[in-house]
């Protein structure tokens, strides 16, 4: 009698018991190989938070854009809710989400933006910065990450109308481009504020489609005394002059500004002939004369540096005194919104000295004494630092 | 019975097998000398090693290249008619002293090192502090200067340490090292008074006056000051230092021992002090 063949199961079972090692092995191989994939960094929102502060105008110019790990934002942006600053301005690079044809990759604008809302801080965001594919080849022409050529505007202008869209409800104002009358930051072209007003233009037409309620400041100008024929840059007195010849004060809502004090203390007398932190008077003039006075203006970076190495600096105590001057100061103008301090932290304080000078907390989050001084100033504390 | 170290007994055992295999020995032994001779021989300096191409060319052009921000007066300044200074006085001695001519370099700071690391300078004389995060490739000399906070009294006073300000009232400038400091010193001793100045130059003054025993200022401060000051006088030793050194690439071996050599010199035979005199003053 045939022996009887084996039914499905059990050549199934048998096979399997037969593969079991091979299978085991290719299981051990695949748990080692999984075991070498970083976990992702837990970082815990917690409850959230609203800023105590005294003075709403006071603010602050963060680099988070170049910060890596999400733990640091989350630090910063803590730290800057401490202090008694509710607004902040950050730097959202167009190359840095752009990939191409319309398409964004917003992850850590993303990131940025939600930890600034869940510690209680309006964000001001600066749009700028060309992506690689639209500036000219290094060995065509010598130009810097500024460089938008003008048949571009229209690119950058999809782009912050992308971004005002993607943030609607959540940042509602924009800053478009920054200094624009300094070459350096104009892709070493001589400044253009005709051209400038043009992106403008664009740009405000655009943002204003995606979110009627968004408001686009203008200018961001830097305080330079350079004559219109420098071609390193252009006054910023003449450059908004001539903003306004080219019509554009239909294209923004406010005018940012640069108001750096060097060694000047913040009452020295505004002077078109001097860089000191009441310049500002002498843009706003310019926007009273063309009707443009129900515009507010935003300090968008201000600031004194402490570097000891640095003919522009001043003294530690003087730095605080100025600071704090200034923000009284600001109150006294009806027509100004917020002074932001240039800058609070940067992620590696030896890539700049500078702005490592114009910090407030160093890039390993030591607290510098302005950052005490500023707080106990916001808070209405007894100040640490007085004489 | 005690048992022999085995390593004797090795001992003897590889020379008995030496003696009875000669050949295979002296090859042996052979080829252990050439590794000595080839390591010996590729160390830095000797005719097989890594070259310094830096001191090389420096021999041959008798060139020598110094980056320097003039932006920090004393140390070194731009005027309309040289680079002058501290740093730049010392650029030039270092240039005499290993028999090549110094071309300063002015940049600004954040480019030091950048010039340094692309060969556009051969070291970096700007108050640089030694930093972690260039010291894979960087060599930082022995300090040139100390610009940390000092103690300045009274002529007639003394304050060998932090246990002599006990009950004592100590000037500092506004949120500087010496106002940091000082709070930590205040935390350690039972009572010290802070007496908070905008400037330092105020501090100096409170104890001139007689209104603080001491002051707690930084060093450049103190040296630019005290000349104005007879009646006071500064601690001999730093209290926070604050060192200045000089960057060169850690590649450059025969440049730093020269540079090496040559500010253990200078430091010898005063000539360095009478540069750090010269710009700020004796400090007495």
């Amino acid at each position: 009698m045939p022996a009887q063949a084996p039914s499905l199961t059990a050549r199934v079972l048998s096979r399997t018991a037969h593969a079991a090692p091979l299978l085991a092995r290719v299981a051990i191989v695949a748990a080692a190989l999984i075991s070498f994939v970083p976990a992702p960094p837990r970082i815990v929102l917690g409850p959230p938070q609203t800023v105590i502060t005294r003075n709403p105008a006071i603010c602050v110019h963060t680099r988070l854009t170049d910060e890596v790990e999400e733990w640091k934002v989350q630090r910063t942006l803590a730290l800057v809710r401490e202090m008694g600053a509710p607004t902040i301005v950050e730097y959202f690079p167009w190359p840095y989400v752009d990939r191409g044809e319309g398409r964004y990759d917003w992850s850590h604008p993303d990131r940025i933006i939600r930890h600034a809302e869940h510690q209680g801080l309006r964000v001001i965001a600066r749009l700028g910065l060309v992506p690689a594919r639209l500036r000219p080849p290094a060995e065509e022409r010598v130009t810097s990450l500024t460089y938008l050529p003008y048949d571009a505007f229209d690119e950058f202008a999809a782009f912050v109308g992308a971004f005002v869209a993607r943030y609607r409800g959540r940042v509602e104002d924009i800053i478009i481009w920054n200094e624009p009358n300094l070459a350096f930051e104009w892709g070493n072209r001589p400044p253009d504020p005709e051209a400038y007003t043009e992106l403008l233009r664009l740009t405000y037409t655009a943002a204003h489609a995606a979110n009627p309620a968004v408001r686009v400041l203008g200018g961001a100008l830097a305080p330079t005394l350079e004559p219109e024929t420098s071609g390193y840059a252009m006054s910023d007195l003449l450059f908004l002059e001539r903003m306004y010849a080219a019509g554009a004060r239909d294209w923004f809502d406010a005018l940012a500004v640069h108001a750096y004090g060097f060694t000047a203390p913040p009452d020295a007398p505004p002077d078109p002939a001097a860089i000191n932190f009441r310049r500002v008077e002498l843009l706003r003039a310019i926007m009273t004369a063309h009707g443009d006075e129900n515009k507010p203006v935003v300090i968008t970076e201000a600031g004194w540096s402490d570097d000891p190495r640095w003919a522009n600096s001043v003294r530690p105590g003087q730095r605080i005194a100025y600071t704090l001057d200034a923000f009284e100061q600001a109150a006294a103008w009806p027509w100004l919104e917020a002074v932001c301090v240039w800058n609070f932290r940067i992620p590696v304080d030896q890539s700049n000295r500078r702005d490592a000078y114009f910090a407030l907390v160093s890039s390993d989050f030591t607290r510098k004494p302005i950052y005490d001084a500023i707080q106990a100033y916001a808070r209405g504390w007894e100040s640490p630092y007085t004489p | 019975m005690s048992r022999m170290p085995a390593w004797p007994a090795r001992a003897r055992d590889l020379a008995r097998r030496a003696r009875q295999h000669p050949r295979r020995s002296a090859l042996v032994t052979a080829l252990l000398a050439l590794a000595v001779v080839l390591w010996a021989l590729t160390r830095p300096g000797m005719p097989l090693g890594p070259v310094d191409l830096t001191w090389h060319r420096m021999q041959v052009n008798r060139d020598f290249y110094v980056g320097i921000d003039p932006s920090y007066p004393p140390f070194a300044e731009w005027t309309p008619e040289r680079i002058e200074g501290i740093e730049p006085d010392i650029a030039r001695e270092l240039g005499r002293r290993m028999g090549v001519e110094t071309s300063i370099l002015i940049m600004g700071y954040d480019g030091l090192y950048d010039a340094l690391y692309t060969g556009q300078v051969d070291l970096i004389l700007a108050g640089l502090r030694a930093d972690p995060l260039y010291a894979d490739w960087v060599h930082y000399t022995q300090p040139y200067f100390d610009a940390g906070q000092v103690l300045v009294f009274r002529r007639d006073g003394s304050y060998s340490g932090i246990e002599a300000l006990d009950g004592k009232t100590l000037a500092v400038e506004i949120a500087s090292l010496g106002d940091q400091t000082a709070q930590q010193w205040q935390r350690r001793l039972r009572s010290l008074e802070i007496q908070r100045h905008m400037l330092p130059q105020d501090a100096l003054d409170a104890v001139a006056r007689g209104d603080a025993d001491a002051a707690l200022v930084d060093t450049i401060t103190a040296r630019l000051s005290l000349t104005s000051y007879p009646e006071l006088r500064q601690a001999e030793q730093t209290t926070a230092s604050d060192e200045y050194v000089i960057a060169i690439r850690a590649a450059d071996f025969r440049l730093i021992n020269a540079v090496e050599r040559a500010l253990d010199r200078m430091r010898a035979d005063g000539t360095l002090d009478a540069i750090l005199n010269r710009w700020l003053g004796s400090g007495s």
